[in-house]
């Protein structure tokens, strides 16, 4: 019992020194989550619209992929992304391997499904009556999903809370692409990985409580605002 | 525009619709017919919501009445031109609802919202308008108002209308379709539809709950008397002598009587008989009254069913205006 309060003492210790070491792995953790889940959101929305509204007949295949792609394990997913970007890999020339843009697309990658599927999911429950005329008002592509993007908006929210929690929970995919580099790809859950391993448990501990404060702070607005939207 | 003829099947194997139907310009088509006959899914075949492209350029108001996010104003103006959302405002306007552009949408009534796509959709200056159901969502004298308003709007526009009540048909229709089961059972003017419905199942279809079969014995003008296993009944028709014939009365016309031997009145039809069978209908109830070899359907309200202490073995008698007998060639 002693030594579990002497863990937690630490990592409190750890987190009021607010360290430039920590300040850079929280920051660049912000930056990359930040920025994946909202390429995830501008790539998975217009797929889940086109999902939520299409008719075709291979909807259903589309919808098991993408419902697969949910669960698509984030070391699966590193290991293919490193290969590809890999210095003899189709994308060899760009020089990604461990540097902050292979984890932005290998995060990317990973939240784009929950995006997509979570947005397909809200149009699909609109009611008969609001998809009718979705599909007969004369509007272009882009102004139908628009309009029903926008009428299950608490719903895309939603994609966005669990995009953003998958970003940032996730550590296989950001280990294998970024490497974990100190001062330059380790984020919160990449650090609690290294720490953990030198026993350093406070620190980890550390790092831990402050990824369960931003998912905290960052899921509460969302959820303000999704109830807000139901009303 | 000229006439449109299409086939439409749903689903590929026809077992909900398989009707083929010609579409006329410049005509209000009312789809007529009870629940789950198939009505709706012709119109949405029409419109293209069931998959496979819409058939017209149209504009279409779907069933249920759904308003989008925002004020009324900007559903009103979904899809339109400027010119047709100043239309749609002008209806909304005719409508009574005016003052409501600014309103949020989701504070408004069933019947505002309904109006509100009403406005929408009759301003849409497509080749075509597809209503279901327009008038579902109002009271009696709020479906009166909004139907003249309807009516004037789709005068010399191209229409198909989908409904389930017998007025709204007769308010709105230049031809009435009688869907059953997926096919059109009998379509022409609305009068004739409704003045001679062509057989048993359209009768049943139009409420005529009462269909029998038998051979015209009598002619006295307008009325032919038909003899029915060795009853008589006296109905509106032309009919030769020796001819077979179809007699259709709705329930709701016929009169009961607690007394076995009433017999004053104007009706023509007089009928002792043995109470059967009470059935509930909605907040009425169904009366099965057996006279001889015939079994009237009487609609009466619970009120006179205690009234008159109506139960099953009592007998009673069941009287049924001429007027209200509809005699058809069988």
């Amino acid at each position: 019992m002693s030594y579990l309060i002497e863990v937690i003492g630490d990592a409190l210790a750890v987190i009021a020194r607010f360290g430039r070491d920590f300040r850079e792995v929280l920051w660049l953790t912000l930056w990359v989550g930040g920025v994946s889940t909202a390429l995830s959101l501008l790539l998975g929305i217009p797929i889940g619209a086109w999902l939520g509204l299409t008719r075709s007949r291979w909807r259903r295949v589309w919808l098991t992929l993408v419902n697969t792609g949910m669960s698509l394990p984030p070391v699966l997913a590193g290991i293919v992304i490193l290969i590809v970007i890999w210095d003899d890999g189709p994308l060899g020339a760009l020089g990604l391997p461990f540097t902050v843009t292979a984890m932005i697309g290998a995060q990317t990658v990973l939240a784009t499904p929950i995006a997509a599927g979570v947005t397909a999911g809200a149009i699909g429950g609109l009611p008969d009556g609001a998809r009718e005329q979705i599909e007969t008002l004369r509007l272009r592509w882009t102004g139908r999903a628009t309009l029903a993007v926008r009428e299950v908006w608490p719903g895309v929210l939603a994609a966005a809370i669990a995009a953003f929690g998958r970003v940032t929970s996730e550590v296989g995919a950001v280990l294998i692409v970024g490497g974990n580099i100190r001062g330059e790809t380790r984020v919160l859950t990449t650090a609690i990985v290294q720490e953990a391993r030198q026993a350093r448990f406070g620190e980890a501990l550390a790092f831990g409580i402050v990824l369960m404060a931003i998912a905290l702070v960052i899921n509460s607005t969302l959820t303000w605002a999704q109830t807000r939207g139901q009303r | 525009m000229g006439s449109a003829d299409v086939h439409l099947v749903y689903p590929a194997d026809g077992s909900i619709v398989d009707v083929d139907l010609e579409l006329r310009p410049s005509e209000t088509l009312v789809l007529y017919g009870p629940n789950g006959s198939g009505k709706s899914t012709i119109l949405r075949l029409l419109a293209g919501t069931l998959g496979g492209g819409a058939l017209l350029d149209a504009a279409y108001l779907p069933q249920t009445p759904h308003l989008f996010r925002g004020t009324v104003a900007r559903n009103l103006a979904l899809g339109l031109t400027v010119e047709e959302t100043a239309h749609a405002r002008q209806l909304l306007d005719d409508f009574g609802l005016g003052d409501l552009v600014g309103r949020h949408a989701a504070g408004l009534s069933g019947g505002q919202r309904q109006r509100v796509l009403l406005a929408r959709t009759l301003a849409q200056r497509s080749a075509w308008v597809l209503l279901d159901e327009p008038l579902a969502a109002f009271d009696v004298a709020d479906r009166m108002s909004t139907a003249a308003v309807i009516r004037r709007q789709l005068a010399e526009r191209s229409a198909v209308v989908v409904t389930h009540e017998q007025d709204e048909a007769m308010m709105l229709a230049d031809r009435v379709a009688v869907v059953i089961e997926g096919d059109i059972a009998q379509i022409g003017a609305p009068g004739a539809v409704f003045g001679m419905p062509a057989d048993a199942s359209v009768a049943a279809a139009l409420g005529l709950a009462n269909v029998f079969d038998g051979v015209v014995a009598v002619v006295e003008g307008a009325l032919c008397g038909v003899d029915i296993d060795g009853a008589r009944v006296w109905g509106v028709g032309a009919g030769k002598v020796g001819a077979p014939a179809r007699v259709t009365f709705g329930a709701e016309t016929v009169t009961l009587y607690s007394d076995a031997g009433a017999s004053g009145g104007s009706a023509r039809n007089w009928w002792v008989g043995t109470v059967e069978q009470l059935r509930p209908v909605g907040r009425l109830v169904e009366v099965v009254v057996t006279s001889g070899t015939l079994q009237v359907l009487a609609v009466v309200t619970p009120g006179a069913v205690d009234a008159l202490d109506i139960a099953p073995g009592v007998v009673v008698t069941a009287a049924a205006k001429a007027t209200a007998v509809r005699v058809l060639s069988a």
